[in-house]
C-alpha cells in the first residue's frame, strides 16, 4: 500500500482538530471532535477514525502523524506533573523562589507571587560549587547524593530535576549526580540543567529543568498510549510530535524533553499561516488566532515565525510578565492575550468600559448560549451587532438568544454609561480589539517590526470576526482568512520540517574570536544534528544546517539574534555580522548604538530535514460561482460605525464562492466553524488558493 | 477634536499606556547597566505639551517615576518649546530638578508633528557610575558625589553632544556603560515617538492635549473620591531609620479634608551631614505613590494622582534637604515613606494597607580586580527583604517594596566581577508573626576571587529598627550586613582584604493581625517550608507542632510534621 497521506492533529484546550491530505493531489479532509481531557489520545483516534471513514482512506496509506498537544501546559497549570524534587548547588535552594525579587504591578498591594513547582521542602543543597569558569571551587559530596537518593527513593518521590551554578559552563558535576540517581534508583526520572537548558541564569534554568522533568511521566505514558491507539488502528507510519519551537521530533526526543511540547499547538498554528502567507506571497505578516478564552498573535518575518528564547506558562495575574512561571528554550514567539468570545465586559470605577481577562469560558459562557450566564461577553456583543447569525452558530448546531444579550448589555454597559444598546455593544467589540491590537503592537515592537507592513492571516473560531478591526488598527495592508479558518492550523503539523535546536555559550568580544574554536564548536552541534535527523529517517543530502549568533554591545544585557553564514569562518564573518547587527538595532531601536565594542554570547545551530511541501487542492466544486450575487445567502443588519449604524449586509456562502470572484465590503462570509466581518470600503477577492483576501482601506476611504 | 466618549477614551489611554511599555522595553533591551535591565530600576513616561505626565509604563520604581514626572517642568522651563528642534533631547542629573541622586540620569525628547511639539517622552535611570567617590553614604556634599550635568541637549538636532560626552567619559570609572545608557535611554524615547505618532495618524489627531485635560481629569477624580471616602481627620505615624551617624526620626502628618489630602513631615530629622538626604522632589514621589497604591491602585497612574495630594516638608530637614548636601543614598530614608504612609492611615483603611516591610532596597557597589587579566570590575546589586503582611494574605518574601527593583542571579553577578556568592536562601524566622505572617528576608554571603584588595559600599538600612507590625502582628527581623561575620556599620566604602567575607541580609517584613489568630494548619505549613521554626511556632504562634520522622534524615516531608491541637489550645487559652 502506497503510504502517501500525511496527517495533523491539534489537541485543544475544547476541541481536538485533525487533518488529512494527500501528499500528491493536494486534497484534504478534515474532523473536530470534543477533547477527551482524561486521556487525550481517545479524541485523536476517535477523529482519526472519522475522518479515515468519511475519506475512505485506509489507516496503512498514513505515511506521517505530525502532533500538537496542550497536555504540558495543562500539566503545569493544573499542578498534575509528577512529585519532583530538587538537587541544586549548596546555598541555592531558593534561587526558584526567590526569582526576581520585584513585584510585576507596582500599584497593587495585593498581588501573588508564581508557586514554585517543587516545594521548598522538596528542594536540596548538594555539597559542590563551580566557577564562572567551569572549575570547580568545591567538589560534589557523592555519598551525600547516594544518601538522598535512598532517602527520595523511599519516600516514593517520581522525579529529580538537578541544577548546579555555572553548569553550562562544566556539566561534570551534573552528570555525575545523574549516573548516580540512576544506579541507586533506576525508577526515578532525572533531568539535568546542562542537558536540557545549557544557557546562564540559575532561575530559569533551574524553573526549565523542573518542568521538563515534572512531565516526563505525564507525557511518555500520553505517547506511549497513542502509539498503541494508532498501531491498533493499522497505523504503520511514523509519529512525530510538533515542538514549541515549530520543529518536529521523534517520540523518543519528545519523551526524553517534553518541556518542548509546550505552546505545540499555538506553534502550529503560527506555522499554518507562514504556509498560506509563502502561498500567497506574503512572506512577512501577523498571525492572529482567537478561540474563546484566548487570542494568540505571532510576527512572521521574511517567511519564518521569530523565534524566543524564553516565555512563561501559568501566569496568574491578569497575564502579566513575572507572574508565570520562566521556561527558557526556543519558542515561536506568540503573544497570547485574555481576550476571546467569552470575555466579561464591564463598567469599572472610572466609568470607563473594560473587558477581560476574566471569561464566561464555555459554561456557563455567553448570556446569549442561554445556559446562565449573567455576564455581558463579546460573544454577546457580536451577536447584537449583528457579525454572528443567531441561527447559524456552529452551523446551526447552536441557537443564541439575542434578546437576552440585548438585556444584559442595556442593564450592565448601556445604561451606566449613557449610551444606546448598539453603541455599548460596539464599545465592548472596539475595546477587545484594541486590548488585542495593543498587545501585537507592542510584541511586534518588541521584536523590532513595524505592524504597519504586515498583512494579516485570521484563523481560529473567533479570530475572522474581529481580524477585520484590528487590521485596521494595527495599519496592516491586507487581510487573509483560508478556506476552513476554524480548522485550518492543524496544517501548521504538516509544513514544519524535522528539526532539532542547538546552542554552545561561549561569551567573547570582536577582536578576540577564535574562529577555529568557534568552527569546532559549530562542527560538534552540526554532527549532533545530523546524527539525529539520519536517525529520524532523513537522507545526507536533505540536512540542512543554519548557524545563527546572539549578539549585543559588550556591556547590555540582551541580545539580538543574527545569522551567520555558513562555510568557512574568518575575521570577515565578524564584519558581516556586525553589518547585520547594526541594520537591525537601529531598525529595532530607532537609533544607533553607542560607540561600544560586540560581543557574541551564544552560537547556536538549527539543524532541518527537508521541508515538506503542502499545497491543498479543493476538490469539491461543483457548485462554486465567481459571480458574487450569487454566493449571497440573504442580508442582515450589522453595525458598522463607518456608516453610523446597521446597514443591511449580504451573506455570503463561503462553500460557494470561487476563486477570482470579487466583492466590496461591508459584507459578511460565513462557514460552519467562523464567521469573517468586513467593514465598508474593502475590496474582497478569492484567490487561487480560495483564500478569501480583503484588501483594506487606507485611512481615507474607511 | 470633539469631546471623547468613555470608549474612544479608553482605547487612545490604553494606547498611550501601551507605547509606554514599548518604551521600557526598548529601555531594558538596550540599556547596559545590570541596574536597569536586571533590577528595572527605571521609569518611563509620555507628557502633553504643558509638561504634565498623562501615562507611565507597566513597572519601574516611583522613585524614579514621579521625581521624573515633577521635575519634566524644570527641563522645559530650561529648554522652553520654542527653542527645540527635531532630533533635539534634553538630560540632566541634577538632585534636586529630578529624582534626588547625580546617579539618575532623566532623559526628554519632543516629540514633532510636522514643525510643531505634539508630546514629549520622559525617561529616567541609574548609571553604573557617575565618577565621584563611588555610591555611598559617606560624603559631606553633592560635588564629592560625582559628575553634575546641568540641563543640557544630549542630541542637538540628531547629532551626539560629542563635548558632553567626552566630559562624561573622563569622568566615570564605566565610560562604556555609563555612555551606552544614555543612548539607551535616547532609544527609548525615539520608540515612543514612533508609536505616538502613529497613533496620532491612526486616529486623526493634531494634538493630543484634550485627551491630556480627560486622562488627567478622570484620574485627579477617582484619586479624590478615594479620598473623600476616608474619613476627614489628622493622622499621624512615625518611624526610625539607621541613619548614618544617628537614627533619624521620620514623622507624618495626614490631612484629610474632603477631597484633599496634606501629608507633612513637620517633626522629622533635620538634615544630614551625609549623603542620606532626600530632595523634596523625590519626598513627593514617594509619598504621592503610597496614596496612590492605598487609594486608588487601579487607575492608571498620572499627573492627576498628584493634584489632589500636598506634600510638604520642611526646607532643611532630611525631607527637603538644601543644597549642596549629600544625596547619593537617599533611597535609604526615601523608601520609608510609603510605610510611614500607611501606617498612619491604618486606623481608617486597614483593608487596604500593608504592615511593615524591609523598606529600602539593599544596594551595595563592589569594586574588585579580575585575578587572570588584571581587569578592573565595578557591580551595582540589589537585594530585597521581606514585605509586610496584608490584611488577607502573608507578605511577600525577598519582594521589594516600596521600590519596584529586582534582584541579581549570582551567574549573573560571578560573571559581572570576580565575586562568589556562597548562598542566598530565604532566611527562616525573619518574617514577623501575625495572623499573616510577614514575607521574609534572606541571607547571603560573599567572597571573592583573586588575591588583591577589594571594595564594598552597602547602601542598607534596617539594621538597628525592625519593621513594624500592624493590629497585634509582630516585628520582622532586622537586617544584619557583616564583615568576616561580625556585624559592621553599612554605608560607607569599605575595602577589605582579599579572603574577606561580606554578609548580607535584608531585614524580614512585620505580621498582620494576631499570631495567635493564625491558623494552626497555615503554622504547620510554613514549619513543613521551613519558613518558620518549630520553637517559632510554639513561641509566637502558640502552636506546638511535632516532628514524628527522623532528625538525621535529608528528606523531611509533610506527613511527619504533626499538629498538637490540644497542646496547641492551651498554649493559646
Amino acid at each position: 500500500m502506497k503510504q502517501k497521506y500525511r496527517v495533523g492533529a491539534d489537541i485543544g484546550g475544547t476541541f481536538t482538530d485533525l487533518i488529512i491530505v494527500d501528499q500528491e493531489t493536494g486534497a484534504f479532509s478534515i474532523g473536530k471532535t470534543l477533547t477527551t481531557p482524561r486521556d487525550p489520545s481517545i479524541a485523536v483516534e476517535t477523529v482519526l477514525r472519522d475522518v479515515l471513514e468519511q475519506s475512505g482512506i485506509s489507516s496503512d496509506e498514513i505515511h506521517n502523524l505530525i502532533h500538537g498537544t496542550t497536555l504540558v501546559t495543562n500539566a503545569m497549570i493544573e499542578r498534575k506533573g509528577a512529585q519532583t524534587a530538587l538537587m541544586t548547588t549548596e546555598g541555592f535552594r531558593d534561587s526558584i523562589e526567590i526569582g526576581r525579587e520585584t513585584r510585576y504591578d507596582l500599584y497593587d498591594l495585593m498581588q501573588e507571587q508564581p508557586k514554585p513547582l517543587v516545594p521548598r521542602y522538596l528542594r536540596f543543597d548538594v555539597p559542590q560549587r563551580t566557577l564562572y569558569d567551569g572549575t570547580s571551587q568545591k567538589p560534589l559530596d557523592e555519598d551525600y547524593v547516594r544518601k538522598l537518593t535512598a532517602e527520595l527513593q523511599a519516600s516514593g518521590i517520581e522525579a529529580i530535576a538537578v541544577t548546579f551554578l555555572h553548569s553550562f559552563i562544566n556539566p561534570a558535576d551534573e552528570e555525575r549526580v545523574r549516573d548516580i540517581i540512576q544506579e541507586i534508583a533506576p525508577e526515578i526520572r532525572v533531568s539535568i540543567s546542562s542537558d536540557v537548558v545549557p544557557e546562564i541564569r540559575e532561575f530559569e534554568r533551574a524553573s526549565t529543568t523542573i518542568a521538563n522533568v515534572y512531565v516526563q511521566e505525564l507525557v511518555e505514558r500520553y505517547l506511549r498510549n497513542l502509539e498503541d491507539r494508532l498501531a491498533d488502528l493499522g497505523f504503520a507510519g511514523s509519529f512525530y510530535l510538533m515542538l514549541s519551537s515549530g520543529g518536529i521530533a521523534t517520540v523518543d526526543t519528545t519523551v526524553r524533553y517534553p518541556v518542548r511540547l509546550l505552546e505545540s499547538g499555538p506553534a502550529a498554528g503560527a506555522l499554518a499561516a507562514n504556509a498560506y502567507g509563502k502561498l500567497t506571497g506574503n512572506e512577512d505578516l501577523i498571525s492572529f488566532d482567537m478561540g474563546g478564552t484566548t487570542a494568540k498573535i505571532c510576527v512572521i518575518d521574511k517567511g519564518e515565525p521569530m523565534i524566543a528564547h524564553e516565555f512563561e506558562v501559568d501566569r496568574i495575574y491578569r497575564f502579566a510578565k513575572g507572574s508565570g512561571l520562566p521556561i527558557k528554550l526556543p519558542v515561536i514567539e506568540l503573544i497570547e492575550i485574555g481576550t476571546g468570545g467569552g470575555s466579561i465586559a464591564r463598567v469599572d470605577a472610572l466609568g470607563l468600559l473594560k473587558v477581560g481577562p476574566d471569561s464566561a469560558g464555555a459554561d456557563p459562557g455567553p448570556v446569549c448560549y442561554g445556559n446562565g450566564g449573567e455576564d455581558p461577553t463579546v460573544t454577546d456583543a457580536n451577536l447584537i451587532l449583528g457579525y454572528l447569525d443567531p441561527d447559524y452558530f456552529l452551523g446551526g448546531k447552536m441557537d443564541l438568544m439575542l434578546d437576552k444579550a440585548r438585556k444584559i448589555i442595556e442593564e450592565k454597559i448601556a445604561q451606566p454609561l449613557g449610551m444606546s444598546v448598539e453603541e455599548g455593544a460596539w464599545g465592548i467589540h472596539q475595546i477587545a480589539n484594541e486590548n488585542m491590537a495593543n498587545a501585537a503592537r507592542v510584541h511586534a515592537l518588541e521584536r523590532g517590526k513595524d505592524p504597519r507592513r504586515y498583512p494579516m492571516f485570521a484563523f481560529g473560531g473567533a479570530g475572522p470576526v474581529h481580524a477585520y478591526r484590528i487590521a485596521h488598527s494595527l495599519g496592516s495592508p491586507q487581510l487573509l482568512a483560508p478556506l476552513g479558518a476554524g480548522v485550518m492550523s492543524t496544517v501548521g503539523f504538516l509544513t514544519a520540517p524535522l528539526a532539532f535546536d542547538f546552542v554552545r555559550s561561549y561569551p567573547v568580544e570582536f577582536g578576540e574570536i577564535d574562529w577555529a574554536h568557534i568552527g569546532s564548536l559549530f562542527a560538534e552541534m552540526e554532527t549532533e544534528g545530523a546524527a539525529l535527523l539520519k536517525d529520524s529517517g532523513v537522507a545526507e543530502a536533505d540536512i540542512n544546517h543554519r548557524r545563527y549568533v546572539d549578539m549585543r554591545y559588550v556591556g547590555q544585557g540582551h541580545e539580538i539574534q543574527v545569522e551567520l553564514d555558513g562555510g568557512a569562518l574568518s575575521d570577515a564573518s565578524a564584519e558581516a555580522l556586525q553589518a547585520r547587527f547594526e541594520v537591525v538595532y537601529q531598525e529595532l531601536y530607532e537609533r544607533a548604538g553607542p560607540p561600544v565594542n560586540l560581543e557574541i554570547l551564544n552560537w547556536r545551530v538549527v539543524s532541518a530535514g527537508p521541508v515538506p511541501d503542502v499545497s491543498l487542492q479543493v476538490t469539491d466544486t461543483a457548485n462554486n460561482t465567481t459571480d458574487a450575487t450569487k454566493a449571497i445567502k440573504r442580508t442582515r443588519p450589522a453595525y458598522f460605525p463607518e456608516s453610523n449604524g446597521y446597514v443591511d449586509t449580504p451573506i455570503y456562502d463561503r462553500y460557494v464562492m470561487a476563486p477570482g470572484l470579487t466583492f466590496d465590503g461591508p459584507a459578511i462570509v460565513e462557514e460552519r466553524e467562523s464567521t469573517v466581518i468586513i467593514g465598508p470600503g474593502a475590496t474582497c477577492h478569492i484567490d487561487e488558493h480560495y483564500n478569501l483576501v480583503i484588501d483594506m482601506p487606507t485611512a481615507e476611504e474607511a | 477634536m470633539a469631546k471623547l466618549n468613555a470608549i474612544q477614551l479608553e482605547v487612545l489611554w490604553n494606547r498611550l499606556l501601551s507605547v509606554c511599555n514599548e518604551q521600557q522595553t526598548t529601555l531594558i533591551r538596550t540599556a547596559f547597566s545590570t541596574i536597569v535591565r536586571e533590577s528595572l530600576d527605571l521609569a518611563c513616561g509620555a507628557f502633553d505639551t504643558r509638561g504634565y505626565m498623562i501615562a507611565q509604563s507597566a513597572t519601574g520604581t516611583p522613585g524614579h517615576i514621579n521625581p521624573m514626572a515633577t521635575g519634566a517642568i524644570h527641563l522645559l522651563n530650561a529648554y522652553p518649546p520654542e527653542t527645540l528642534k527635531p532630533g533635539d533631547v534634553l538630560v540632566t542629573n541634577d538632585p534636586w530638578q529630578t529624582a534626588g541622586q547625580v546617579n539618575d540620569f532623566t532623559v526628554m525628547t519632543p516629540v514633532f508633528r510636522g514643525d510643531k511639539i505634539v508630546a514629549y517622552f520622559a525617561n529616567c535611570c541609574h548609571a553604573p557610575d557617575i565618577g565621584g567617590r563611588i555610591l555611598s553614604a559617606g560624603a559631606h556634599e553633592v560635588y564629592e558625589e560625582g559628575l553634575r550635568v546641568p540641563i543640557t541637549k544630549l542630541f542637538s538636532e540628531g547629532k551626539p553632544n560629542e563635548e558632553l560626552f567626552k566630559i562624561i567619559r573622563a569622568n566615570v570609572r564605566t565610560p562604556d556603560e555609563t555612555v551606552g545608557d544614555l543612548y539607551a535611554q535616547t532609544s527609548c524615547n525615539a520608540v515612543g515617538a514612533r508609536s505616538l505618532l502613529q497613533m496620532m495618524d491612526e486616529f486623526g489627531l493634531d494634538t493630543i492635549d484634550p485627551l491630556a485635560d480627560e486622562i488627567i481629569a478622570r484620574s485627579e477624580h477617582a484619586m479624590r473620591e478615594g479620598i473623600r471616602a476616608l474619613p476627614d481627620g489628622v493622622y499621624k505615624h512615625e518611624v526610625w531609620s539607621d541613619g548614618f551617624e544617628s537614627p533619624l526620626k521620620l514623622v507624618a502628618t495626614v490631612t484629610v479634608d474632603g477631597t484633599d489630602m496634606t501629608i507633612d513631615f513637620d517633626g522629622s530629622s533635620p538634615q544630614s551631614a551625609r549623603g542620606i538626604n532626600v530632595v523634596l522632589n523625590y519626598t513627593r514621589g514617594y509619598a504621592s505613590f503610597a496614596v496612590k497604591a492605598a487609594i486608588s491602585p487601579e487607575v492608571p497612574h498620572n499627573e492627576g494622582a498628584f493634584r489632589p495630594v500636598k506634600v510638604i516638608a520642611p526646607e532643611g530637614s532630611i525631607l527637603n534637604c538644601r543644597p549642596p548636601a549629600a544625596v547619593a543614598s537617599r533611597h535609604l530614608v526615601g523608601h520609608f515613606l510609603p510605610g510611614l504612609i500607611l501606617g498612619a492611615l491604618a486606623p481608617v483603611i486597614p483593608e487596604r494597607i500593608l504592615a511593615g516591610g524591609a523598606d529600602p532596597g539593599w544596594m551595595s557597589v563592589w569594586r574588585a580586580t579580575w585575578p587572570k587579566t588584571g581587569k578592573s570590575a565595578n557591580f551595582t546589586l540589589f537585594q530585597l527583604g521581606g514585605a509586610g503582611a496584608r490584611p488577607t494574605k502573608d507578605g511577600l518574601s525577598t519582594t521589594g517594596f516600596p521600590s519596584g527593583v529586582g534582584g541579581v542571579q549570582a551567574e549573573v553577578i560571578e560573571t559581572q566581577a570576580p565575586i562568589v556568592q556562597a548562598y542566598r536562601v530565604m532566611k527562616q524566622d525573619s518574617g514577623g508573626a501575625g495572623e499573616f505572617r510577614g514575607g521574609l528576608g534572606q541571607s547571603t554571603l560573599f567572597s571573592h576571587l583573586g588575591s588583591e584588595k577589594w571594595s564594598v559600599s552597602g547602601m542598607v538600612d534596617r539594621t538597628k529598627f525592625e519593621a513594624q507590625g500592624l493590629f497585634g502582628g509582630k516585628p520582622g527581623a532586622i537586617g544584619e550586613f557583616k564583615l568576616n561575620g561580625e556585624h559592621v556599620p553599612p554605608k560607607t566604602i569599605m575595602w577589605m582584604e582579599p579572603d574577606a567575607t561580606i554578609g548580607m541580609e535584608p531585614p524580614g517584613g512585620a505580621g498582620y493581625g494576631e499570631p495567635y489568630k493564625r491558623d494552626p494548619a497555615r503554622v504547620l505549613e510554613d514549619v513543613v517550608y521551613g519558613y518558620i521554626s518549630i520553637e517559632a511556632a510554639r513561641e509566637e504562634y502558640g502552636v506546638v507542632v511535632n516532628f514524628t520522622g527522623d532528625e538525621g534524615a535529608l528528606v523531611k516531608l509533610p506527613e511527619q510534621y504533626a499538629l498538637d491541637l490540644d497542646a496547641t489550645e492551651k498554649l493559646r487559652s
